[in-house]
């Protein structure tokens, strides 16, 4: 068994690669050091927080690691080395994540060393399934690959909007892949899950919004695929990504998981949008993120018809008030009992009934949330620049989007099921950031969501001039991560192991 | 001043400590014994060559480092107070050498006159996790970042490569250098029959064993796991006069520390500690680093003998390979350093006489005894010169404590 306090502390150092800089002498500790050793005496007190989350190092050193120690057997082979970070000022063990190393592949080390590398936020190794879940970024890819680095930027607010709205987003899939039946999947690394999902898509949002994370007040995470049954995903989001104002080791946030299905995160949209427009309340900003590494059963078992359509990835927004890129028009809300897919507790998977999927679960409720938004806002089709549903196949979301009246170029620029899979929680999620990716200022997006169970969100977003401006501060794109040439694609017996995890 | 007052004096003022017996096992997997059966056999070798009795020991100093893990066995104290039947002071230390030191600086204290140091380990019987408990010693944080017991040793290759900008055809000789380290180590275990490998292995194995793991190092290159226990009788200078007319002078003995994490050290191609130590035990002994004529290092990997020759000041930095190269070009039995002959690792080093960690200082300590007694029955060495003086380093962790000491005999 593992123990509390070690975890706790393990994580809180190694999550966010904390340490400690002594500001008479330079020297940069791995490590909350209230004194530092070369000044001694005089350095208490003047020893300031670091860390190393954000930050671009360099692989100085790497060796193939093919006998792991137990806990690491099922991460297979592996590359471990010495990363350095501030030209060497300081140096960590590391090993590089995201890389399959298949048998009989010979490695020249030197072709990796001296390579930037990006600190990535992962699990840290296999543990019983009864245990805490260990994690840790001393994990790296190369800035060079699939994921860039890029600085957080706090940047200060210039505009107050009347309304709230969205004022950054990130998406984040892995960069491994599965491709059958004419759609890509995205499949997680054998060391992600949803709650590394939910961390890098917050991760993305903050540095694309440029917003203050102490000013984030509230984080909410939908997700159907904690690997928890007990413990929320948003406490690790929270203290990875120190949102709010941190005293010693908390977080002044207010952190919740939600569950509906496929509409964990959407239902949030407007509970965010109030807090943040709630006069005197003192929260500038709340994020919701939806974020699934979503469960099927194998093929062959019931509830298998699904393994061909999950997918993996978290998708992160952030409401707020000042420079916002897309501003939140109305909604409205459906729900109705209809058990078309369902996990009971301590099962694996979920289960799909198959009678009520389509009609009257999924068309149902997204033709009544579409609609009823539509007639309150007095909305026609025409006046509607994008159309987003969810996306639990291809098929789907056009028939729906077709009914409702929508043009090709309305609704298929969200569609990115063929990209990514399902991503459950983030699946209509992921379609709005596609959309928000392309939108010119002064367009309206209308997106309903679907969570099996049953019930749907609508929204209607009018985007702003600063939807342009925030643009350049995000690389990691819908479109670049669909279309990356550093995608990997894996067989299906690989997809069954790297989505099982550690 | 009084006579007794005279003798008390002196007896404060200390006296030199001295090696007056040595005991070991054979290294190896011992599953079928319990740890105290190892650690006795090693002390009845011991004792019966000072021919000394267990109530002669006023006190006694144990090492290992996992005992308590691997073997579930309470405080070790208790079964060493068993075995000997006495209930003098002990004291439980993790390498052989900080037991050692402690021992020999209770002698030159004037402390006690006879002490015994054990070191034991039994790895085996935790054969499953006993690489994850290596790492967790080494350094946690390595291990959390998913390294192992190897992998320090490539990167420190690897930094010493990159360092001294080795490549081509040099670069060959260093690989070819670090494997002859091996294939040498095997040989010298031949002759000893203590050692857990005693069999020949060649250049080109170890070559092939590195190419299969796809690894700067292979299977050849590293010490094993090991079970093994041994044994050593320290005596103040008086009364060892009683005990052995081949006397082992301990002339100076220190250690130095240094960072855990290996990546946050300021130097990777060696050991700051064993720098420090090196320089602190040639000053208390009086000797130069040239006189030294014996030498066993704590080579847990082939890397590490190569440094080790370079950290204690033999080589310059980055050449000890070339030396090592042109000397196993034609192995005579040592190595040829600045026109000298310098004997390493006798007994087969870690590499093929084992490395049960708590009990191998012990072995390392017990072959520069008998080299310099000229015990060492087929592997006794021939220096150019009298054999007068012994060097043993050990290591703890990865290089986060360094421990020599020189030995003098033959007086």
């Amino acid at each position: 068994m593992s123990s509390e306090p070690i975890e706790r502390r393990i994580s809180y150092l190694g999550d966010r690669l904390r340490g400690r800089r002594c500001q008479i002498c330079g020297k940069e500790y791995f490590e909350i050091r209230d004194y530092c050793g070369n000044c001694g005496r005089k350095s208490f007190g003047k020893m300031e927080d670091i860390d190393f989350f954000y930050e671009k190092g360099k692989l100085e050193l790497c060796t193939l690691v093919n006998e792991p120690t137990n806990k690491f057997t099922k991460l297979g082979v592996y590359i471990y080395g010495i990363v350095s970070f501030h030209n060497g000022k300081i140096r960590v063990p590391g090993r590089l994540t995201d890389k399959i190393i298949r048998n009989g592949e010979t490695i020249d080390f030197s072709a990796f060393e001296g390579r930037e590398v990006v600190p990535r936020f992962r699990r840290r190794y296999s543990v019983e399934k009864s245990e805490i879940i260990p994690t840790i970024s001393l994990a790296f890819t190369f800035s060079d690959e699939y994921y860039p680095h890029q600085e957080y930027h706090i940047v200060k607010p210039n505009k107050e909007y009347d309304a709230p709205g969205i004022v950054g987003y990130g998406v984040y899939t892995s960069r491994f892949r599965i491709k059958e039946g004419g759609i890509e999947r995205s499949v997680p690394f054998i060391d992600e899950d949803a709650i590394t999902a939910a961390v890098e898509a917050g991760k993305l949002a903050l540095i694309h919004s440029g917003v203050d994370s102490t000013l984030v007040g509230k984080v909410y995470v939908g997700s159907e695929s904690n690997p928890y049954a007990v413990k929320p995903i948003a406490s690790k989001v929270a203290q990875v990504l120190k949102l709010g104002e941190e005293d010693e080791d908390v977080q002044g946030v207010d952190a919740i998981d939600t569950e509906f299905a496929c509409k964990a995160a959407t239902s949030m949209f407007k509970d965010a949008a109030s807090l943040v427009n709630y006069p005197k309340m003192g929260v500038p900003y709340a994020m919701v993120i939806g974020a699934d590494n979503s469960q099927a059963a194998p093929r062959d078992s019931p509830g298998g018809e699904l393994d061909f359509f999950v997918g993996y990835g978290g998708c992160a927004y952030i409401f707020g008030k000042t420079d916002v890129i897309a501003e939140l028009e109305g909604w409205y809300s459906c729900t109705s009992d209809t058990p078309d897919f369902w996990r009971r507790d301590g099962e694996p998977y979920p289960m799909h009934g198959g009678r009520f999927t389509g009609d009257p679960a999924y068309f149902k409720h997204i033709r009544k949330a579409a609609k009823k938004l539509m007639d309150r806002l007095g909305l026609k089709p025409s006046d509607i620049n994008y159309f987003v549903a969810h996306q639990p196949n291809v098929q789907f979301p056009i028939r729906i989007a077709r009914e409702l009246g929508f043009k090709e170029e309305q609704y298929m620029p969200s569609i990115q099921v063929a990209k990514f899979g399902n991503t459950y929680s983030g699946s209509s999620p992921v379609g709005l950031a596609a959309v928000l990716d392309i939108a010119k200022p002064n367009e309206r997006i209308l997106i309903v969501s679907y969570g099996s169970g049953a019930g749907s969100d609508a929204y209607s977003f009018i985007t702003t001039s600063q939807i342009i401006e925030k643009r350049q501060r995000q690389k990691l794109t819908v479109k670049y991560q669909a279309e990356n040439p550093f995608l990997e694609y894996v067989d299906y017996n690989m997809y069954r192991r790297l989505k099982a995890g550690m | 001043m009084g006579l007794l007052l005279q003798k008390r004096v002196q007896k404060a003022m200390g006296s030199r400590p001295v090696i007056v017996a040595a005991g070991r096992t054979k290294f190896g997997e011992h599953y079928e014994k319990q740890p105290e059966r190892l650690i006795e056999e090693a002390w009845l070798k011991a004792s019966e060559e000072a021919g000394l009795e267990r109530k002669d020991l006023e006190a006694c100093y144990l090492s290992d480092y996992f005992l308590p893990i691997t073997n579930k066995l309470g405080l070790e104290e208790g079964f060493l107070s068993e075995l000997t039947e006495l209930h003098v002071p002990m004291d439980v230390a993790r390498s052989f050498s900080s037991a050692f030191s402690n021992a020999c600086n209770a002698i030159q204290a004037g402390k006690y006159d006879i002490v015994l140091v054990g070191g034991i380990e039994k790895m085996t019987d935790r054969w499953d996790k006993i690489r994850d408990d290596l790492m967790l010693l080494e350094d946690p944080w390595s291990y959390y970042a998913g390294g192992t017991p190897e992998a320090n040793h490539e990167l420190m290759l690897r930094a010493y490569i990159k360092r001294y900008g080795i490549s081509g055809e040099n670069l060959e000789k260093l690989n070819t250098a670090l494997a002859q380290i091996s294939v040498k180590n095997h040989l010298n275990a031949l002759k000893n029959e203590y050692a857990q490998f005693q069999r020949k292995i060649t250049v080109e194995q170890v070559l092939e064993a590195r190419k299969n793991a796809r690894r700067p190092l292979g299977l050849y290159d590293f010490a094993p796991i090991s079970d093994g226990a041994s044994a050593v009788i320290l005596a103040s200078e008086e009364t060892a006069k009683k005990l052995t007319d081949k006397p082992i002078y301990v002339l100076g003995s220190a250690s130095a520390t240094d960072y855990l994490t290996f990546p946050s050290r300021e130097d990777m191609t060696g050991f700051l500690a064993t720098r420090l130590a090196m320089e602190k035990a040639l000053k208390t002994a009086e000797i130069s680093l040239w006189d030294i004529q014996v030498l066993e290092v704590y080579d847990q990997s082939t890397v590490m003998e190569m440094v080790s020759l370079e950290d204690l000041g033999f080589c310059p930095r980055g050449t000890a390979w070339k030396a090592i190269f042109e000397s196993c070009k034609d192995y005579k039995g040592y190595y040829k350093i600045n026109g000298k002959k310098l004997f390493v690792n006798m007994n087969g080093g870690l590499k093929a006489d084992g490395n049960p960690l708590g009990a191998t200082g012990g072995a390392q300590i017990y072959e520069v005894i008998k080299q310099l007694r000229g015990e060492a029955g087929e592997r006794q060495i021939k220096a150019d010169e009298r054999l007068r003086f012994g060097c043993v380093l050990e290591l703890e962790g990865f290089g986060t404590k360094s421990y020599v000491h020189i030995f003098g005999g033959g007086f």
